[in-house]
């Protein structure tokens, strides 16, 4: 299961708390009005008992007393009814059935042993109270006391403490929520502004404020995203330095190499030989530096305009004496592709003088096109890659394994990793598998070519 | 025998192109400053001009812009800066063309040769073009703005008869360099830099040109 966020834990903690807390003070508060109100009714419940009791004794003080006359004669209103048990008989008021059934064997008892007792019991499924009290010897008198109203009441109280507690808890969560919006809300700035400066804004900054809780976040913030931006800046001045200072001589070298080259035929065969390798690992190490350069820069924002890929991808075979009906551009998609110019120029270039270098040369070099993606393919008929080397090949510094077998190889090493560099620049990933019939097929997909 | 001015601060380099170009069968002289690069080329105009853009005291744009005051020499940066700001600065300075260094000699030596061929004579009987208020006189090698000469680079004029030559057609960036400069691939931005320097000099109105006209993605062209 995913884990709630940060604001949605802390609103259920307030949503549970003020629940635990409403709730129990709910519960406290209803046993407490339940107590007080049930112990109010008994005492009234027992005092007109006692008060009733009083006026059958009375009324039973005559010779030959019509028992029932007596207890009509109470003034009992609607909720009291009285009973009487004399001898084996019982008299009520009216033919109350189930009355009798209603006052327990043990209760009975205790009344015609004198003592007076009180209980609660339910009578035809009605909450009722029961008083007994000892008249004579053989007479006891019982009053049975409603306790409907005080049920409904409770019963109105406790739905009323529930939907308190209920919106107590409500309210809990709302709490919370706002409270974590606004304790957030630093956070939320911290988030904007480092997402602006991965986007290559350097000048975003916390706006400064004078919360003490806060100033430690926004100068520190700020603070590493000066020494960032101004490590990044050393960075590429010092790049662009060291591009300057490395091309410089290569100049002098390169047009040195050139008089001697010139001269070859009137050197000896040593010196010739000599002149030539200097020669020839001038021209590695200019295009050594030119790869460094590209790649310390690679990660510079890029540029997108539309291109004409196709014609891009037939330049690179012509500059390379291939024919450019390797090129094949996939007749769905556009003719322009949104891409950074400069970088897929060098991906059609490195990927063919890849293909060159270890496989002979490229037999197809196709363009398509799905769902916004520009695809770019490069097909040799060479060795082809190991799948463990697939990964590693895009890595810098790595050659072909039969390249370094020959001890040989005339690449930088650092081709493919451009290749990646570019990919990932375009948000895209540069890969290469098996072709079908033999070889390698390296593949480079450059995701919003379509405007 | 064609004579190359290279003005350049680094003794070795300047001595390797010097030795180089020799080979290559030009005349060649050194400066070390922009200053002595401008006085050497005063007295004794050499037929191209090779610059350096970091030289102590005058720099190489302000090099460009003086040496482009007296006159239309073609003007090859050679420098190891290849930031898109320089580049576009001094072609904007007055260069014709910019190369990064390390540069092989036999690629100078075709920049050079290309920057020097004059305007192909065209096939078109009528010796003036007219577009406008605009006249190009491709044999004359002149182009006037309401009766007025304009004074354009060589690269500029070619780049003006080549387009006036297909007027009306679009000719792609590409399709310039190879013509105008003789690249087989190149940088775009050399055009757009000359076609900006054109217009402020043929079109009334530079910022909403009338006949040196853009086709988004697909090139200039000109237009009557």
């Amino acid at each position: 299961m995913r884990r709630l966020g940060l604001r949605a834990r802390v609103s259920a903690g307030f949503a549970i708390g003020a629940l635990l807390l409403s709730a129990s003070m709910a519960l406290v508060s209803y046993e407490l009005t339940r107590r007080s109100l049930l112990d109010e009714r008994e005492r009234t419940a027992v005092r007109a008992a006692y008060f009733d009791a009083a006026v059958v004794r009375t009324g039973l003080d005559t010779e030959a007393p019509d028992v029932v006359e007596v207890l009509r004669s109470l003034d009992t209103g609607g909720n009291r009814r009285p009973l009487l048990h004399r001898g084996d008989d019982w008299y009520g008021r009216t033919a109350d059935t189930g009355l009798t059934a209603a006052i327990p064997v043990e209760l009975q008892r205790l009344v015609r042993d004198g003592e007076p007792a009180v209980q609660r019991v339910r009578v035809n499924g009605q909450p009722t109270l029961l008083v007994g009290l000892p008249l004579a010897p053989s007479t006891s008198y019982y009053e049975l006391t409603s306790l409907r109203e005080l049920d409904q009441t409770l019963r109105v109280l406790a739905l009323a403490l529930t939907a308190v507690a209920i919106v107590v808890a409500g309210s809990g969560a709302a709490l919370g929520w706002y409270a974590t919006r606004h304790s957030l809300r630093p956070l939320t700035a911290v988030a904007d502004a480092a997402q602006e400066i991965a986007a290559g804004n350097f000048s975003a900054r916390l706006a400064t404020t004078t919360d003490p809780d806060l100033t430690r976040l926004s100068t520190s913030f700020n603070h590493m995203v000066d020494q960032l931006s101004q490590r990044i800046e050393r960075d590429r001045r010092f790049a662009a330095d060291v591009s300057h200072e490395l091309r410089s001589p290569l100049q002098t070298l390169s047009a040195a190499a050139s008089v001697l080259a010139r001269r070859r035929d009137h050197l000896d065969e040593r010196t010739a030989t000599a002149a030539g390798l200097v020669a020839d690992e001038i021209t590695r190490f200019e295009q050594l530096v030119n790869d460094l350069i590209q790649l310390a820069r690679g990660d510079q924002p890029i540029d997108r305009a539309p291109v004409d890929v196709a014609a891009l991808a037939r330049r690179a075979c012509q500059a390379r004496g291939l024919p450019d009906t390797l090129v094949r551009a996939d007749r769905g998609g556009a003719d322009r592709w949104l891409v950074d110019e400069r970088r897929v120029e060098q991906i059609l270039a490195n990927l063919v003088d890849n293909a060159i270098r270890h496989a002979g040369g490229p037999v197809a070099v196709r363009l398509s096109q799905r769902d916004g993606t520009g695809v770019v393919e490069v097909d040799d008929e060479g060795p082809g890659v190991p799948p463990r080397d697939r990964e590693a090949i895009f890595d810098r510094f790595v050659r072909g394994r039969a390249a370094h077998s020959r001890a040989g190889g005339d690449g930088t090493g650092l081709g493919l990793a451009i290749v990646a560099q570019h990919a990932a620049a375009h948000r895209g990933r540069a890969g290469v598998g098996d072709r079908p019939g033999g070889g390698a097929r390296f593949r480079v997909e450059l995701p919003g070519v379509l405007p | 025998m064609t004579g190359v001015l290279v003005i350049e601060d680094d003794d070795r380099i300047r001595l390797a192109l010097l030795l180089a170009l020799e080979d290559e069968g030009y005349r060649v002289r050194g400066a070390g400053t922009a200053e002595e690069g401008l006085l050497m080329q005063r007295r004794e105009p050499a037929d191209n001009v090779l610059v350096d853009l970091m030289l102590p005291g005058l720099d190489g744009f302000e090099c460009i812009r003086r040496l482009r005051r007296d006159d239309d020499v073609p003007i090859v940066v050679v420098s190891a800066r290849d930031d898109t700001h320089d580049i576009v600065a001094a072609l904007e300075a007055g260069a014709d063309d910019y190369v990064v260094k390390p540069v092989a000699i036999k690629e100078l030596s075709a920049r050079l040769r290309a920057l020097r061929r004059r305007a192909r004579a065209t096939h078109d009987p009528v010796q003036v073009l007219t577009f406008g208020r605009l006249e190009i006189s491709p044999d004359a090698g002149e182009v006037r703005r309401a009766g007025r000469p304009v004074p354009v680079t060589r690269t500029e004029f070619r780049l003006l008869c080549e387009l006036a030559e297909h007027a009306g057609r679009v000719l792609s960036r590409q399709q310039l360099l190879q013509r105008v400069w003789g690249y087989d691939t190149g940088d775009e931005r050399l055009v757009d830099v000359h076609v900006g320097r054109l217009r402020q000099k043929i079109e009334d109105d530079p910022g909403n040109p009338r006949h040196l006209v853009t086709l988004r993605g697909l090139g200039y062209k000109l237009t009557r």
